[in-house]
């Protein structure tokens, strides 16, 4: 038999002949591999392996030799008698692999959805092991979430325990309030009721015995007459007269006696004071219950939400979110898994595979469990690209997994038993895939060498056991199974048990929180328990941990447990720097369960920063006050220059030892060019200037451009005229722009509507002080403000407010008090702290009426101080305003400029914050700021050293047009419409200057006009969108009207290709510089997209790059790059020589933390989005610190994650704010 | 990280279950490919009695192209080296997919029992034993005694 068993192995593959073929000399061999291997196609022949006789090999190759059918009959004869089963490949035939593309037998990919030989496969399936293993950890970092809301709903809990409690009580007070009140009323009456009979019956009693007593006189007085007042009797006279008179008087006692029945029948009435039908309907319905969404409640709510949703690794959560939009997420009912068993393969592509895949063990790995969908498949293979924001996101990924875990229809199978009610997420161990697998592992067969990845099972453990306590008898024999697995495993596991992570216990407590519930707690937590042993079998003996000894040590499961555990975390944050997400993420995460709305809020919108900045931040936050005191002052600027002076000096000296083939003429240019630049000289004298330099400055690398160049300058130098247009048109179009605004008011004001009455107020106050003789007008004001308070109308009250200001320029004062008039009402769109405040503050000043006198005394008593101060700080500019309009704007500046500290030193910050909020009215002003200094445009350094009020804000999250989704690049085109990338959205919008949303364009793909997180964006001379379409790996050109055009580039490193291009920016040639942040260069691109040049490379030295952001190119052909991870800013020329670079690592002025967006305006001055400072910086042309604000937050003038930086010519500074989902304006 | 040929499976399987007599080969517990080799050497030949370690890395298109076999242990023969290389030419020219770790294994052995000192490797050995094959054994046996045994 064993001699058979040889006849019928080929010698080769030493395995059963396979399509035996047979060679001249009589050998056998199968013909693939083996005798396509043997084959040498040089001479095109084959060697025999047994007796090496060389044979040619036919002409349709080896196939043409004939097969040995006798071999052959003897394989099947030989399979019948063993019994053998059939060759699983017998009928296969060998393709190529569709990602080696060597050839093999190929078996389709659930992870590529190729068909893939088997190497590949399993190196797909480790990947998708190694995904697992990442997304599993990322939910456990992100298990933390639900934990939070776990907490906020035990919280929530208690709260409406509380709060029923409480109302319950107040009913039932109510209650007996009311039952008093109808008691004693019901007495009381009752009471009179008896009183008023007691009487009326005395009355009517004594009445009677009147009658009686009359009647029965009168009656013997008749009866007397009759019988004796006859002649009979003898009666003297005056007997009888007065007899008589006795008589008369009866009868006029009987005529004139007079019953008054009304005296005697006085009826009571009980009459209701209210209809008592409507009474009772009162008391009926006394009281309602009005619910009302609790904040904290409802953040816990939008937390949930947050959680699946939000924040996540964004491409996933478009992903996601279309797929919610087609189907709608919460649908329960509909399949995840594609209507699959867990672990089923999906159903074969229609074409041809008959071989199940399913079982055999050729398939080395673990039956990988998660399938992703197709929709996710590519995502995956990208998602090991690490980008730098991808990271976090842990959610989507369990919204993945829940994607991908979904039911199906029977419900007698297991998991539909356990799915997690929320998510229908099921627990993987209740599977009987997984459970097979685990028993596999468990009773030693080592066939499976990798031990099946930790599933995503600990999202779901929570939502389980919170709602639903599963079906009993379900349980009962899951429990058996679990704990038959437990204790196989428990050996190993106990003795590991000390070097838990220290999540665990947190998860473990958690758990033990949700098995709060009195009945099922027995059941839920054997349940955890079981969960527990099942994931240390999965994750296998490497984490394993003694489950049941944990769970009853630490079931003291309080909310404020829970939250005191985590509190210190939360304290401290700025300790741990190291750890990077997951502390920052927990911290903040942590505080949530304190209840704060602020901190939840926080930490939802704050979860999905790359880890660094978050840290960076939260210890930012502590060194934080000092820095902003300082920027005003000079003091600190001077302590930055000289560092500058230090680093920046010495470029003009090296210039001339440069290498040979830079010209002298050029560096001594380069030279003039930053003095020129530092010294900020005046427009025309530059021009030539500019001109001779660009000439000059044509290295080898645009040499070719030369012509264009020069053209270029010289239509720069045109240009100037157009911008002037624009900001003349600017002017006019703003000094329109405000009636309409005004005019809409109901509308527009909306936005401001919840201040009205603080406005009115402002103005009221401010008029006392101003025009003392306007007591009375103050009065009545006062006196309409109150009705309006009580009615509520803002409009009118907004409109009060604006006929202050439009008196404002009227009035006949000094300079400087109506210049600070002016400025307080003009100073634009809120201080951040102050709008914060506002509310507060509109709530304080409304109560507290003593305060306002006082501030009305401080107003007037700050004039003078404030006069001096302006005139001290700022010399001469509040006297050069010639019309109404610019007296403001000048004003204007000047209040902008003021640095909060001073201003809150001068005025009350009350008021301060009352025209923060009176805002609204600022729009003429704020304008004609713009225009004022387009005016004066020659010193935008001032410009900028008061820069630091919020505008306005565009956005909040979302995807509707006007909202945003980690807005990243932004850049400034004509007419200075604002271009962002709102990258996952996967769009462009475009706003107007005012930030009115204009239009949109792109979707979600990779097809042309579509972007797939897109980050950079610029606009040319000719106002064409160019866009750097980051996963997708290319840059994509738009015509003005947001067409698409032409796009360029491909994922690799070689010229012209990209890796996750970021910022982008072109050029006044139209040349097209990319920051190609994964290759750490920039490369440079004509406006078709031919590739001209590239510079820099990953490292430290100057001139090398880590992780370039952003880039931008100042109006005299300086590059410069936000060189990221280095932590500065590389200035370049356009040969991608190094001249400068400025900033280092740190928080102090002029320092920077993962610096992104950048900036610069026409006349150099440089602006730099200090991401993880999360503040602008404003530099002078030659790189020394001008000044810098902003800080961590979402409140106005607040940041989170700052992108891209852009500057409009009017000198406002438009910035993205990432996790705040807006664009600022400044 | 490419699966490992089934043959090449079968091979170790096969080498392990019904080893050769005189000869070990276990694959290294890291790379499967690579192969600790030891032959004693053949009675009746200088080398009697030594215990010689080679080292057999299979390479990536194994069976197609030869295994590549070193002898780690110094051993005296005229087709062997100083390097431990061998001169044979079923691990050059003659290589055939129908030879197995074992064949090739059993020819080295052979090779051992018979050295040829007309195709030599190592031209010193070689000489000696053509010229004066009693020392050249000698020198074997002395190697042998010195490097392959009792170890």
């Amino acid at each position: 038999m064993e001699q058979f068993e040889s006849l019928l192995t080929c010698c080769v593959c030493l395995d059963r002949y396979r399509n035996p073929k047979l060679l001249p000399c009589q050998h056998s061999f199968c013909m693939e591999p083996c005798m396509d291997g043997l084959v040498d196609y040089v001479r095109r022949q084959v060697k025999c392996p047994e007796c090496r006789a060389e044979h040619r090999i036919p002409y349709q190759g080896v196939q043409g030799f004939p097969t040995n059918v006798t071999l052959q009959r003897f394989l099947e004869l030989h399979a019948q008698i063993a019994g053998e089963l059939p060759d699983p490949t017998a009928g296969q035939v060998m393709e190529r692999c569709n990602v080696c593309s060597e050839k093999a037998y190929c078996a389709p990919c659930a992870h590529c959805d190729k068909k893939v030989c088997e190497d590949c496969k399993s190196a797909h399936m480790e990947v998708l092991r190694r995904e697992i293993a990442r997304i599993n950890n990322q939910i456990r970092r992100g298990v933390n979430r639900l934990q939070d809301i776990l907490a906020v709903v035990e919280r929530n809990t208690a709260n409406l325990q509380t709060n029923c409690g409480a109302v319950a009580g107040e009913v039932d007070e109510i209650h007996k309030r009311l039952a008093k009140a109808l008691k004693d009323r019901t007495d009381f009456l009752r009471n009179e009721v008896d009183r008023y009979l007691a009487t009326e019956l005395r009355n009517l009693t004594h009445l009677k015995d009147n009658l009686e007593l009359e009647l029965s006189n009168i009656q013997s007085n008749c009866d007397l007459a009759d019988k004796y007042m006859n002649d009979d009797v003898e009666w003297e006279d005056t007997e009888l007269v007065d007899t008589k008179e006795i008589f008369l008087k009866t009868v006029e006692f009987l005529r004139n006696f007079d019953y008054e029945a009304g005296d005697y029948n006085r009826r009571i009435r009980f009459v209701m004071t209210h209809d008592p039908n409507q009474l009772v309907m009162h008391v009926a319905s006394y009281g309602e219950l009005n619910i009302t969404h609790s904040n904290a409640y409802s953040t816990g709510l939008q937390q949930s939400q947050g959680l699946t949703r939000s924040k996540s690794d964004h491409r996933l959560a478009s992903q996601f979110r279309q797929q919610e939009e087609a189907k709608g997420y919460t649908e329960n009912d509909e399949p995840i898994l594609g209507g699959r068993k867990f672990g089923e393969r999906r159903p074969p592509p229609p074409e041809k595979h008959t071989r199940d895949y399913g079982v055999t063990d050729d398939y080395s790995g673990y039956e990988s469990e998660h399938r992703p969908s197709r929709r996710f498949r590519s995502r995956f293979v990208r998602s090991h690209q690490t980008d730098n924001d991808s990271d976090t996101e842990t959610s989507t990924r369990a919204v993945k997994a829940e994607q991908k875990e979904k039911e199906k229809e029977k419900v007698t199978d297991t998991e539909d038993a356990t799915r997690g009610p929320l998510s229908g997420i099921f627990r993987l161990s209740d599977c009987p895939r997984v459970m097979q697998r685990i028993l596999d592992v468990d009773s030693g067969k080592k066939k499976e060498k990798k031990e099946p990845p930790p599933p995503p099972k600990p999202v779901q453990p929570t939502p389980q056991p919170r709602s639903r306590p599963p079906p009993p008898a379900r349980q009962q024999s899951e429990d058996d199974e679990i704990s038959r697995l437990k204790r196989q495993n428990k050996g190993a596991a106990s003795s590991q048990e000390p070097d838990r992570t220290p999540q665990r216990p947190v998860e473990e407590e958690r758990s033990s929180i949700s098995h709060k519930p009195p009945t099922p707690a027995r059941e839920a937590s054997s349940d955890g328990e079981s969960d527990e042993s099942v994931g240390s079998l999965q994750r296998n003996q490497r984490k394993n941990t003694a489950p049941t000894p944990k769970p009853t040590a630490v079931r003291r499961p309080s909310a404020s447990d829970t939250s005191s555990v985590h509190r210190p975390a939360a304290r401290a944050p700025s300790t741990e720097s190291s750890a990077s997400t997951e502390s920052s993420g927990s911290a903040v995460k942590h505080t949530g369960a304190i209840l704060s709305i602020a901190e939840l809020k926080a930490k939802y919108s704050n979860d999905g920063l790359p880890p660094k900045p978050t840290t960076r931040f939260l210890s930012a936050g502590n060194e934080r006050p000092t820095p902003v005191t300082t920027n005003g002052t000079t003091g600190g600027a001077q302590r930055v220059q000289s560092r500058f002076i230090g680093s920046q000096r010495p470029t003009p000296a090296p210039a001339p030892a440069e290498p040979a083939h830079e010209d002298s003429d050029t560096s001594s240019e380069e030279e003039t060019d930053s003095s020129e630049e530092s010294e900020e000289e005046p427009a025309p004298q530059r021009k030539p200037e500019s001109q001779a330099m660009a000439r000059s400055d044509i290295g080898p690398l645009l040499a070719r451009s030369n012509n264009a160049r020069n053209d270029a300058n010289d239509n720069k130098n045109k240009d100037t005229p157009t911008q002037s247009r624009y900001r003349t048109r600017q002017t006019s179009q703003t000094e329109e722009e405000p009636a309409p605004r005004y005019g809409a008011s109901g509308s527009s004001y909306s936005r401001y509507g919840s201040k009205p009455k603080d406005d009115e107020m402002t103005s009221s106050l401010d008029d006392d002080s101003k025009y003392p003789t306007a007591r009375s007008r103050y009065l009545a004001l006062k006196e309409r403000r109150n009705r309006l308070a009580r009615s509520k109308s803002s409009h009118t009250g907004f409109g009060a407010g604006d006929d202050d200001d439009q008196d404002e320029p009227v009035s006949p004062t000094t300079a400087s008090p109506s210049a600070y008039l002016a400025a307080r009402y003009g100073s634009g769109t809120g201080g951040s702290e102050l709008s914060r405040s506002r509310s507060s503050h509109a709530l304080k000043s409304r109560e507290s009426s003593p305060e306002r006198p006082v501030t009305g005394e401080k107003d007037g008593a700050a004039l003078s101080s404030w006069a001096r101060y302006l005139k001290n700080k700022y010399g001469s500019r509040g006297k050069d305003r010639d019309s109404g309009s610019t007296s403001s704007s000048a004003s204007r500046r000047l209040s902008l400029g003021l640095p909060l500290r001073s201003a809150n030193e001068l005025a009350s910050s009350d008021d301060d914050s009352k025209n923060a909020a009176g805002s609204p009215i600022s729009p003429t002003a704020a304008t004609a700021a713009v225009a004022g200094f387009a005016a004066a445009g020659s010193s935008p350094r001032s410009q900028y050293l008061q820069k630091r009020r919020l505008q306005f804000s565009v956005g909040s999250r979302g995807s509707e047009p006007g909202y945003f989704t980690w807005p990243r690049g932004i850049a400034v085109g004509p007419d200075n419409i604002m271009v962002v990338a709102d990258s996952s959205n996967h769009r462009v919008q475009v706003f107007d200057s005012n930030g009115i949303f204009v239009k949109e364009f792109g979707q979600y793909g990779s097809g042309e006009g579509e972007f797939d997180c897109l980050a950079g964006v610029a606009v040319n001379r000719i106002g064409q969108y160019i866009i750097a379409d980051r996963y997708n790996h290319r840059i994509q050109v738009f015509d003005p009207a947001g067409r698409f055009l032409r796009s360029f580039g491909s994922q690799g490193t070689g010229d012209g290709k990209f890796n996750y291009p970021w910022g982008i920016t072109t050029d006044a040639l139209g040349f097209i510089y990319v920051c190609d942040k994964e290759n750490h260069r920039v490369q440079v691109f004509q406006s078709d997209g031919t590739f001209v040049g590239k510079f820099g490379s990953f490292g430290s030295k100057l001139g090398q790059l880590e992780h370039p952001h952003y880039i931008a190119v100042s109006s005299t052909n300086r590059v410069l790059v936000s060189d990221s991870n280095n932590h500065r800013i590389q200035v370049f020329d356009v040969n991608g020589r190094v001249l400068s670079s400025f900033g280092e690592e740190g928080s102090e002025d002029g320092q920077f933390k993962f610096p992104r967006g950048v900036a610069v305006d026409d006349q150099g001055y440089i602006v730099v989005a200090d991401s993880g400072n999360n503040r602008i910086q404003i530099f002078h042309p030659d790189g020394t610190f001008l000044r810098a604000f902003g800080s961590w937050g979402s409140g106005d003038g607040e940041f989170k994650g700052l992108e891209g930086i852009a500057v409009m010519s009017g000198g406002n500074i438009i910035v993205c704010d990432r996790e705040n989902h807006r664009v600022q304006v400044f | 990280m490419a699966a490992l040929p089934r043959r090449i499976i079968k091979e170790t399987q096969r080498l392990m279950q019904e080893p050769v007599p005189g000869i070990s080969a276990v694959p290294s517990e890291n790379n499967a490919r690579y192969f600790h080799v030891i032959v004693t050497g053949p009675e009746d030949s200088p080398f009697e009695g030594g215990l010689f370690k080679l080292e057999l890395f299979l390479p990536e298109d194994y069976p197609m192209s030869a295994p590549k076999v070193r002898f780690i242990t110094k051993i005296y023969h005229p087709n062997i080296d100083r390097l431990g290389r061998i001169c044979l030419d079923i691990l050059k020219d003659k290589w055939s997919p129908a030879l197995q770790i074992r064949t090739v294994l059993l020819s080295i052995q052979a090779l051992l029992s018979a050295p040829n000192p007309d195709d030599p490797l190592a031209n010193d050995v070689a000489e000696l034993w053509k010229v004066n094959e009693s020392e050249a054994i000698r020198n074997a046996k002395e190697w042998t005694r010195r490097y392959a045994m009792d170890n």
